[in-house]
Parts: C-alpha cells; sequence; structure tokens
C-alpha cells in the first residue's frame, strides 16, 4: 500500500512537472507572456459560464431527485412551523443566492478583457448603496419576526397538563424516567448516584417512590409533552430529528424542551410504507468516544395505549426494595401503599 | 546591492541613502529576522505547513466517514495504535482527529497564515513605511506562534493522544481525563499553545495597530488606505479585543484542570465516582469562548475580504465600487461581530430570551455583507477583467462566501436553529463562508503577491488548473453536505449506521471523501508552483498586475528598509484604474494630481493648487514623515 | 476652505504619539479586555445562584489606600523627572516601589483573611473568583514592579531627565492603570459581592 502511494504520488509530480514544462515552451514560442490577456482569459471566462449552467442543472436536479431522501418527515406540532420557516428561508436566499450568482459568473464571462474595451470608472453610487442596504434588512426583519415569534411559542412555559419526562445523559447513552401515578418527579442528586441508583434519585423524597424508568421514550399523540432534561456527566444534547427538538443536557443546570407529537408510530410507518420505522432520539453534542451511539426510540402511541402503558409500569421501588432500605419508616409505609394500591 | 539603513532605535533622520552593504547573516536574516517582510515569509511557510497537516488529518477521518468498513490497517505506520487489530480508526482518536483539525485550520492556518502572513507583509509596504512600529515584538510574534504550533504538533503525538473535545472546547469534556482520553496531557498542551499563540495574536495585532496609525507616509490618510490595509487593521482591532478573553476563559479552565476549583464543573458523576465539584457553569464557558469564537470568524474573514477587493479591483481595471461603502460595511462587522456571539448557543439551555436578543443582532450583522456582496458584483459590471490566478481565487471567494453566507441566515434564526445545530448543515456553512472564502482569499494573496515577495513570477497556467480543481473540488465536498445535514446527520460522528434516520447517504459520504482526496491532492500542484518558482520562475517586473498601490513602487526585491531613497509621497487614492482621460488604465498612488490634469474629477482639479503650493513650500527635501518621528 | 483644511489635515503626521507608547495603551487595551471577561464571567455566574457570600476582608481598604498612595508618589516621581530634580526622581521611584511591594504584601494577607473566613481558592466560584481576580491584578502589579525597577536603575544611570521621558512615561502610564484597574475591581467586590 505504501508503495502504490508513492507510485501515485511520483506519478502526479511528474504530470505537473510535464504539463508545466510543455506549457512554459509553448507560451514562450508564442510570445504570449507579453500580452496583458493570453487566450487563456477566454478560456477561464468560458469556464466559468460553463461552472454556473453546469452546477446549477446538477443542485437543482440532485435537489428535486433526492428530496424525499434529505426531508425528513415532521411528527411534531412546532416542527411544523419551523420546516414552513426553513422552507420560506430557502425561497429568499434561494432566489439571492441564484441571482448572485448568474450575475458573478455572467459578469465574469461578459465582461472578460478585451484589448479593444476600456472598463468603466464608476467608483460610488449612494442610492445604489442605500437601496442594497435597506432591501436586505427589510427581508431579514420579516424573517427574524416570523422567526422570533416562533422561537418564544416554542421555549414558553410547557402547558399545565403536558406529560413530564425526565431525559438523563451519561456516556454514552440516555435515561428515561416518568413522575408515576402523581405527576411529580422525586428530587435527585448526584451525590446519590451508585450502580443501583444510577439516575441518583432521593428515595426520600415521597414523589419518588411511584416513579419509573422507561426503556424508550413513550408519549401519547396529540397531547403535550416535557422532556426535563439533565446531564450526569459532560455535555450531551437530545436531538430528536423528527420532533425537531434539540436541547443540551447540561451538568448542574437542568434544561426542558416541551412540543406535541402529531403522529403516531403507526401512523408514521403507513404513511412511508416502512414497517421497521421508529423516532429516535441522537446526541448532538460531542461527548466523547461513544457520542455516535447515544441511541434510543420515542414511541409515540394513542392516549389509551399510553394510559394503558402507564398503568403497568413497574417503580424503581418495585422493581428494587433495596432502594428504599435506608429511608425513614414513614416512607417506607408510604411505598407500601403504592405498590398495593 | 544598495540597501537603504534603516534603523528603527537610529538617532534621527541621518541619510538614508548610503549604500552600504547589509551585513545581515543567516541567522538575522532568515531566522530572527525583525524584518516585517521576512516574517511574513515566515507566517506563511509555516501556515502552509500546517494547512497540509490539517488538510490531511481531514482526510484520514474523511476515510471513516466515506468508507466506514475500509480496513485502515495501511495507515498502521502513522497512528499506530490508534487502528486497532480490526483495522478500525479508535472512536476517541476519530474526535482528536476532527479536533486537531479545526484548530489547525481555524488559528494556525487561517489566523496567523492568512493574516500574520498579509498583514505584515503588507502593512509597511502599503502605507509606505520603513518597518513595523516594533520590528523586535513582530519578530516575538512570530516565534511564539511557532512555539505554539511545535507544542501543538508535540500533542499529536502523545501516549493519549491530542485534545479531543471538539475545536471549541466545551468542559466538562475537556476538563475530566476521565471523559476522554484526549482531556489530559493532550489538552494540557492545547491550552498551552493557544495562550503562546494569544501572546503571538497580540504582539501581532498591537504592532499592526500602531503602525497603521502611526507611520503611514505623507497623503497617506485613512480616506487613502488601500482596502487590505483597512482589513488588516479592523482584523487587528478585533483580535486584540477578543483574544484576551479567550485568554480568561482557558486560565480558567486551567484552574479547573489542574487546581480543582469549580467555575466551570458542577454535579458530576463520572467514571464511578462524584465530583465534589459544585456551583460551577458548562454555559459559562461558552459565553466565554464564543466572545472570541465568533470575532475569530472574521478574524478570518476580513483579511481575505480586503485581499480581494484589492485584488478584484486591479483586475477589473476598475475602482473598487463603492469604496466607503466598503469601510463602512467592514466597520459594522467589526462593531457588530462582539454582539453575536450567543447564536452559537441558542440550544445551549441558556435563558431563552437572550437567543431572541441575538437572533435580531444576528441578522443584522448580514446586511453589511449583503452590501460587500453587491459592490463586488458591481465592480466587475463593466470592467475589463483580467483572469489572473489571484482573480480567479477571488470570484471563487465571491462565491463561497454568498453560499455560505446565505445559510447563515437559517442558522441565525434561532427557530430553525433548533433541527439545524450542530448537523452537517453548520458544517456546510462554516466550510464555505470561513473555511474556504478564507482559504481562497489566502491563495489570491499569494498568488498576487508572489512577485513582490520573491521577485519571481508563479506559473499561470498551474494556476488556473489549481483554481479549477480546488473551486469545483470544494463545492464538490461542501455542497453536498447541506444535503446530509438536513437530513440531521449530527456532526463530529465517527459513523452514523446506529441510527435508522441516518443510515442512508453512504455512496453520497463516499462521494463527499473522493471529491476531498482529489482536491486535497489538487493543492499539490499549488506547492509545487510555490516552490518552484521560488526558485526558477520567470522574473517579475515590477509591477506585474499594473496596480496602483505603493508596495509596486518598491525595489523588486525590497531590502530591510523597503523603498531604497525616501518614502514616496502619496497623491491620491488606490483604485484610480481606467480613470477617462489618463493615458494608461492606471495611476498609481504616487502621482501627483497636478501631473494628470487630463484626468482630474473636478473637486481633484481644486486640490491640485494645494498640492503645488505644498510642494513648493517644502521644496524638495520633504521629510517622510515617520523618519522624522524616531527618536 | 473645508477642503483645504482637509489636506493639510492628510499631509500631517496623524497621530504625534511614540509608538511605543500607543502600543503601551493597545497592550492596555487587552489587559482591559482579560479584567472585562473576568468581571463579566463574575456577573453571569452569580446570576444563576448557588453563590457563596461573604464579608470582603478588611485589609483590602489599606491596600487600596496604599495602590492610590503609589500612584501620588509615581506622579510626584514623573514631575521631578520632568523638572531634572534627580534626586527627587530616586526618592520618589524608591517610594513607588516600596509601596509597590507593599500592596503586594497586603493582597496576600487579604488571601490569609479569606482562608480564616472558610473561603478557598477550591470550592465555591464565589470565592474562587476572588482569587483570581486578587492573584491576576498581582501577577501584572508584579510586572509593573519590574518595569519600575528597571526605570529605577536607568535613573541611577542618568538616562532619566527631562528631555528623556519616554520611558518615564510609558511606566507612569502603566502604574496609574494598575491602579486604577485594582479600583475598578475593588469597587466591583464592594458593589456584587
Ligand atoms: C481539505 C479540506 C477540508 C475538509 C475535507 C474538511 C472536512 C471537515 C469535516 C468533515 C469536518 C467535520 C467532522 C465531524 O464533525 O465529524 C470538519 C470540521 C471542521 N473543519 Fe474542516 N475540512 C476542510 C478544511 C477546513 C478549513 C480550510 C477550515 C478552516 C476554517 C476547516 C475548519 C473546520 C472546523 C473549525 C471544524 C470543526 C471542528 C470541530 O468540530 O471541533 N476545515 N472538517
Ligand atoms: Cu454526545
Ligand atoms: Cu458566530
Amino acid at each position: 500500500m505504501g508503495f502504490l502511494i508513492a507510485l501515485g504520488v511520483l506519478l502526479l509530480v511528474s504530470i505537473i512537472w510535464m504539463v508545466y514544462r510543455i506549457q512554459t515552451l509553448v507560451s514562450v514560442v508564442k510570445g504570449s507572456e507579453k500580452k496583458v490577456a493570453t487566450g487563456s482569459n477566454k478560456v477561464n471566462a468560458a469556464l466559468f459560464l460553463l461552472f454556473l449552467i453546469g452546477s446549477g442543472v446538477l443542485m437543482f436536479w440532485y435537489s428535486i431527485k433526492e428530496f424525499d431522501t434529505y426531508h425528513l418527515p415532521i411528527a411534531s406540532e412546532h416542527g411544523v412551523v419551523t420546516d414552513n420557516l426553513f422552507w420560506v428561508t430557502m425561497a429568499v436566499t434561494g432566489i439571492v443566492f441564484i441571482i448572485t450568482h448568474i450575475l458573478l459568473f455572467w459578469f465574469s464571462y461578459r465582461y472578460q478583457y478585451k484589448e479593444e474595451n476600456t472598463a468603466a470608472f464608476y467608483p460610488d453610487n449612494n442610492k445604489l448603496e442605500i437601496l442594497w442596504t435597506l432591501v436586505p434588512a427589510a427581508v431579514l426583519t420579516v424573517l427574524v419576526v416570523s422567526g422570533w415569534k416562533a422561537w418564544s411559542d416554542i421555549t414558553a412555559p410547557a402547558p399545565e397538563n403536558a406529560h413530564v419526562i425526565e431525559v438523563m445523559g451519561y456516556q454514552f447513552a440516555w435515561e428515561f424516567r416518568y413522575p408515576g401515578k402523581d405527576k411529580q418527579l422525586g428530587n435527585y442528586d448526584y451525590r446519590l448516584i451508585n450502580p443501583t441508583n444510577s439516575r441518583g434519585i432521593d428515595f426520600t423524597d415521597k414523589n419518588a417512590l411511584d416513579d419509573f424508568p422507561a426503556q424508550k421514550v413513550v408519549i401519547p399523540v396529540g397531547e403535550p409533552v416535557l422532556f426535563k432534561i439533565r446531564s450526569r456527566d459532560v455535555l450531551h444534547s437530545v436531538f430528536a430529528p423528527h420532533m425537531r427538538l434539540k436541547m443540551d443536557a447540561v451538568p448542574g443546570m437542568p434544561t426542558r424542551f416541551w412540543f406535541v407529537p402529531t403522529k403516531t408510530t403507526a401512523q408514521m410507518r403507513a404513511e412511508l410504507k416502512d414497517d421497521e420505522f421508529v423516532y429516535e432520539i441522537a446526541c448532538t453534542e460531542v461527548c466523547g468516544g461513544g457520542h455516535f451511539s447515544m441511541r434510543r426510540e420515542i414511541e409515540v402511541v394513542e392516549p389509551e395505549e399510553y394510559q394503558k402503558w402507564f398503568a403497568e409500569q413497574k417503580t424503581f421501588v418495585e422493581m428494587d426494595p433495596a432502594l428504599i432500605a435506608d429511608a425513614p419508616s414513614e416512607i417506607k409505609e408510604l411505598a407500601q401503599i403504592e405498590s398495593a394500591e | 546591492m544598495a540597501v537603504a539603513n534603516v534603523s528603527t532605535h537610529g538617532a534621527s533622520a541621518h541619510d538614508h541613502h548610503d549604500d552600504h552593504e547589509h551585513s545581515d547573516n543567516f541567522i538575522t536574516k532568515y531566522i530572527f529576522s525583525t524584518d516585517h517582510k521576512m516574517i511574513g515569509k515566515q507566517f506563511l511557510v509555516t501556515g502552509i505547513v500546517w494547512a497540509l497537516i490539517g488538510g490531511f488529518l481531514s482526510i484520514l477521518f474523511r476515510l471513516q466517514l466515506g468508507f466506514p468498513d475500509m480496513d485502515m490497517t495501511f495507515l498502521k505506520p502513522i497512528l499506530g495504535g490508534w487502528i486497532d487489530e480490526s483495522g478500525a480508526l479508535d472512536t476517541n482518536f476519530y474526535l482528536a482527529l476532527v479536533t486537531m483539525h479545526g484548530t489547525i485550520m481555524v488559528f494556525f492556518v487561517l489566523t496567523a497564515g492568512l493574516s500574520g502572513t498579509f498583514s505584515n507583509y503588507l502593512i509597511p509596504l502599503q502605507i509606505g513605511a520603513r518597518d513595523m512600529a516594533s520590528g523586535f515584538m513582530n519578530m516575538l510574534s512570530y516565534w511564539l506562534f511557532f512555539i505554539a504550533g511545535i507544542l501543538m504538533f508535540i500533542s499529536l503525538f502523545i501516549e493519549t493522544g491530542p485534545a479531543g473535545g471538539g475545536w471549541v472546547i466545551y468542559p466538562p469534556l475537556s476538563a475530566l481525563e476521565q471523559a476522554i482520553p484526549g482531556s489530559g496531557l493532550g489538552m494540557t498542551l492545547w491550552l498551552v499553545a493557544m495562550v503562546f499563540f494569544i501572546a503571538s495574536q497580540l504582539m501581532g495585532g498591537i504592532n499592526y495597530i500602531s503602525t497603521v496609525i502611526n507611520l503611514r507616509t505623507k497623503g497617506m490618510s485613512f480616506s487613502r488606505l488601500p482596502l487590505t490595509i483597512w482589513s488588516f487593521f479592523l482584523t487587528a482591532i478585533i483580535g486584540l479585543l477578543s483574544f484576551p478573553v479567550l485568554f480568561s476563559a482557558a486560565l480558567l479552565l486551567v484552574f479547573d484542570r489542574s487546581f480543582g476549583t469549580s467555575f466551570y464543573l458542577s454535579d458530576i458523576y463520572i467514571g464511578g465516582e462524584a465530583l465534589p465539584n459544585t456551583g460551577g457553569s458548562a454555559v459559562l464557558f461558552q459565553h466565554l469562548f464564543w466572545f472570541l469564537g465568533h470575532p475569530e470568524v472574521y478574524i478570518v474573514l476580513l483579511p481575505a475580504l480586503g485581499i480581494t477587493s484589492e485584488v478584484i479591483a486591479t483586475n477589473s481595471r476598475k475602482p473598487i465600487f463603492g469604496y466607503k461603502a466598503m469601510i463602512l460595511s467592514m466597520l459594522g462587522i467589526t462593531v457588530l461581530s462582539f454582539v453575536v456571539w450567543a447564536h452559537h448557543m441558542f440550544v445551549s439551555g441558556m435563558n431563552p430570551f437572550l437567543g431572541s436578543i441575538f437572533m435580531f443582532l444576528t441578522l443584522i450583522i448580514a446586511v453589511p455583507s449583503a452590501v460587500k456582496v453587491f459592490n463586488y458584483l458591481t465592480t466587475l459590471w463593466r470592467g475589463n477583467l483580467i483572469f489572473t490566478p489571484a482573480m480567479l481565487f477571488s470570484i471563487g471567494l465571491v462565491s463561497f462566501f454568498i453560499s455560505g453566507g446565505l445559510t447563515g441566515i437559517f442558522l441565525g434564526n434561532s427557530a430553525v436553529d433548533i433541527q439545524l445545530h450542530d448537523t452537517y448543515f453548520v458544517v456546510a456553512h462554516f466550510h464555505l463562508v470561513m473555511g474556504s472564502a478564507s482559504f481562497f482569499g489566502l491563495m489570491a494573496g499569494i498568488y498576487h503577491w508572489f512577485p513582490k515577495m520573491f521577485g519571481r513570477m508563479m506559473d499561470a497556467k498551474l494556476g488556473y488548473i489549481h483554481f479549477w480543481l480546488t473551486f469545483v473540488g470544494v463545492y464538490m465536498v461542501f455542497f453536498p453536505m447541506h444535503y446530509i445535514g438536513i437530513a440531521g446527520f449530527p456532526r463530529r460522528y465517527y459513523s452514523w449506521t446506529n441510527f435508522n434516520f441516518a443510515d442512508m447517504y453512504t455512496d453520497l459520504n463516499m462521494f463527499v471523501s473522493v471529491a476531498a482526496i482529489i482536491t486535497f491532492g489538487a493543492q499539490f500542484i499549488f506547492l509545487f508552483n510555490f516552490f518552484y518558482s521560488m526558485y526558477k520562475g520567470r522574473k517579475a517586473s515590477l509591477n506585474p498586475w499594473r496596480s496602483n498601490t505603493l508596495e509596486w513602487t518598491t525595489p523588486l526585491e525590497p531590502g530591510h528598509g523597503n523603498w531604497p531613497g525616501e518614502i514616496p509621497t502619496v497623491y491620491r487614492w488606490p483604485y484610480d484604474y481606467s480613470k477617462p482621460g489618463a493615458k494608461e488604465d492606471f495611476i498609481p498612488q504616487t502621482v501627483p494630481l497636478s501631473s494628470t490634469p487630463e484626468s482630474n474629477l473636478p473637486h481633484e482639479a481644486e486640490q491640485v493648487k494645494l498640492e503645488r503650493e505644498i510642494m513648493a513650500e517644502e521644496g524638495s527635501d520633504i521629510l517622510v514623515a515617520n523618519e522624522s518621528k524616531e527618536s | 476652505m473645508e477642503e483645504k483644511l482637509a489636506y493639510i489635515e492628510d499631509a500631517e503626521q496623524p497621530i504625534a504619539m511614540h509608538p511605543k507608547k500607543f502600543a503601551l495603551w493597545l497592550f492596555i487595551v487587552s489587559v482591559v479586555m482579560i479584567f472585562a471577561a473576568m468581571t463579566s464571567a463574575f456577573i453571569v455566574r452569580q446570576g444563576e445562584g448557588n453563590w457563596l457570600e461573604y464579608d470582603l476582608p478588611n485589609i483590602l481598604w489599606y491596600t487600596s489606600g496604599i495602590i492610590l498612595l503609589s500612584s501620588a508618589s509615581m506622579h510626584w516621581a514623573y514631575l521631578s523627572a520632568k523638572n531634572d530634580q534627580l534626586g527627587n526622581l530616586k526618592i520618589a521611584l524608591g517610594i513607588t516601589v516600596v509601596l509597590g511591594l507593599l500592596f503586594l504584601v497586603g493582597q496576600w494577607f487579604s488571601w490569609e483573611a479569606l482562608v480564616e473566613r472558610d473561603v478557598y481558592f477550591v470550592g465555591n466560584p464565589g470565592g474562587s473568583f476572588m482569587y483570581v481576580f486578587t492573584g491576576l491584578h498581582a501577577v501584572h502589579l508584579i510586572s509593573g514592579v519590574i518595569f519600575l525597577i528597571i526605570v529605577l536603575i536607568s535613573s541611577f544611570r542618568y538616562k532619566i531627565h527631562s528631555r528623556k521621558m519616554n520611558t518615564m512615561e510609558m511606566c507612569a502610564t502603566y502604574w496609574h492603570f494598575l491602579g486604577g484597574l485594582w479600583i475598578y475591581l475593588f469597587v466591583f467586590l464592594l458593589l456584587n459581592h
């Protein structure tokens, strides 16, 4: 392999060398050294035009053909809004992109050097400057204001009735916790973390007694869901691409993100004609060697199904009664009452 | 060779015309040189070496991304233990490669290699000064950069690998050795290297600013400065204000890492134990970092834009359109670049209200950038364009600046950024607008000023080939990343096969990797051209591009002191190209208005009288301003 | 008329400042930025709660007084040099050096006072910041003292007098700046602790 590389490099160098020698000789013969612009000027000008047309066609062809591949289906209410903004921005910037590039390359072609031409002496025009300061400013204002509205809605406090789920990142996975019947997550403290209590839940807090873990996020369609996000070690970031959801998990500083899922997993499967489809959670803040593997699933179900699933879950304490071994006796009693219910 | 003897410490305006030989030996001439031209070249060559290293690292991780199943055993000779028995790249080392690539490219190549090279080389030459305000500090600036480089280079080879937390080194990852091996010695070296680098930047910046303000030649008012100088000047100001903040951020991180303080650390359980640190704030670091980090983007970009302005005007044979507007937009960018930093932190967990404010501020900064693009386009309009390699690279820069700048409008919108943040869309965005645009500015600068630097011409045809391969190549590498990003592929991922939503585009990623290798390969054409032309290139003429600025009035290979005789006086702005009525299509800055009555504009005709008066008053012994100021 | 003014201005040397002095000012700007960053970090972090509250050591009042005094003696040194009173110059510079060292000692005692209050460098950032501010300022002050000593030595060699004021002026500027910087930090701490 090393030999091959060396050979390749050698070949490359000799090709460069040959091209170089030949064209110096040619230019000496032609005497083109003396001219302001050689024949290459025409070639370069034409290449710009060719590049414009070629890459333009390629871009449109690929963007249209591949639309379904790169366009992720949306499964949340605010996702529709942000995606709309995305495509509006795409339209606006797309137009600017195309016009400016046509001008750039067309001018390069049209105004290539000709001996008989002289350039126009056109140093400034304040009206033009003002025009193209104000127009972008106005367009951007429209974009910003609509973006700002969406942003305020998305970051507004979650509705009272939101289903709370705790999402905790650690190297290298996510853990989920549901608040149980009382809808209250129990307190936690990172000093309580140990192999049997990986989340550091404080089981002397009675709210913690009915909390239960889950291997994946199960949520009801059409109802608000609030992720309470935290991290146990370094920064992570919860990313649920189909929900258009992303929020960093920061040790020592809980964060949150709420959303309303709009399509159940089953609906999405039907829509995409893909029986394997699942909603996923990934990590988008570099967190170490396993960063690329922090995968978990979200399952969106009908509300009834959700209620049923919720009722069936086993609490931490039920799974491991030792967790409250050191807790005061009234907590133990409470726990007993709860599991009896 | 007759060289002016100029000593910055010399007693006064003693005779500068004496023809005495330079007694520089090899060491003072090439190594510990205080001549700004040599220091500029040192920055350039060092920058090129770093660009090769940084590019090579990107090829390594592009191999991983394009061909995830490839057997990389053949890389064992270089990567050693980072390739396991099955021929797979270590995941931690992948991150280290990405981190080093980013750090090297941003700081060593595009900050030191671009701004360091051309600020040093061009400021004295274009403003008409013998040298920088302090040649010694200038030399120190280079050598501090060099030491930073050595340290960073060493960190590539240590047992635990170089820093691996991304070039933004967010704690806690960068603070805790338990979190990633690179956060051990590698991170320490990174931090120490960056402290040297910051010191180097500050010394350079202080020098550039005082030189531009104090040492301009007679007649070189701020309204006659070439846009290159304006851009270097503003870049230096940005650096002076932002690098100290990075220093503060790094200092607190050092305390957290080595002394057990808790500025950034709080409530952490890692490696089976709960750390004692509480009360720190990881987001605080991000604020401090991006207070440098965002201005840094403009530190990288502004010099490239300045170079482009100069090259486009010269080769369009037209004045740059909207000289004042160009300056104003650069000033606007300078100021605004300090108030947009938190757009990198929309989903960091900071107060969403702050997010709204920074969204507004961020989209304001798009306006001056747009103005610049329109001005470039209008400069090309009705020009008489000569496509030198430098001109090609400048046009390429404008294209990248548009493509990458427009995607910034998506990312600056916090609502849209929720989905795009930390995906390949961001990678595409900053590689176009900051990476490739600045890289093209660097290339344009090299091709344009090579004749001045080395007295010889680079080969134009090879330059064309280099340009087209690189231009098309860059688009082939970075344009597809937009699609990948819109599809939601997160960045800094070793592979995407774990996820259903991202388990596609293997072919596109392969395409990107192949394109990257070709583009990287194309740079060897440049390397050959550069080093070969240095010794064997065609001898350059004094003003090969028929340009107006002062550097082309120096001898072919200017000695220390730049002008053998007096420093020329400046009588006009640098963009009198194709002036109606003029004999030639360019009028250098040194040509008095009084000698060009045929082409003077009405308001210039009035200035002619004054010019005559002043010349008469002063007679022939016009003292060059900065010489008389020597103490 | 307007044209004329503009033109003559153009032809003049724009800033009549010695480049080295100018560079010193730029250096001061970068030091200001370091401390601006630190104090902003302090405020941002304080705003997030979980903040250690404690009383500032009283000795800081004394050290603040000392540094103000040293600025006065520095000014005396400056005036003496300007008036070629070389004897006074040496005395004034000497006093300034001593006051500078005294200040440093005082800062050291302020750390001891902090430790007595159970405020440590390692611990809640509320305390750590205190050490960083004073420590970082002290490092700069040490550089100032070194500069002073250099000037003192050159004053013994008669290298500082009314026609050679550059170094003296730079030293004075830097020293006053360091004093001002401390007063800023002290007031900042008084207002925000
Ligand atoms: C040979 C050309 C280049 C290629 C193929 C390339 C490719 C890449 C890729 C694929 C990544 C993302 C890796 C990941 O997130 O996993 C990356 C990161 C990065 N690149 Fe480049 N790049 C090139 C040149 C440059 C240049 C000229 C710059 C200068 C600004 C640059 C700056 C960066 C930065 C700042 C990062 C982020 C590093 C981090 O995440 O910490 N790159 N590059
Ligand atoms: Cu991660
Ligand atoms: Cu930014």
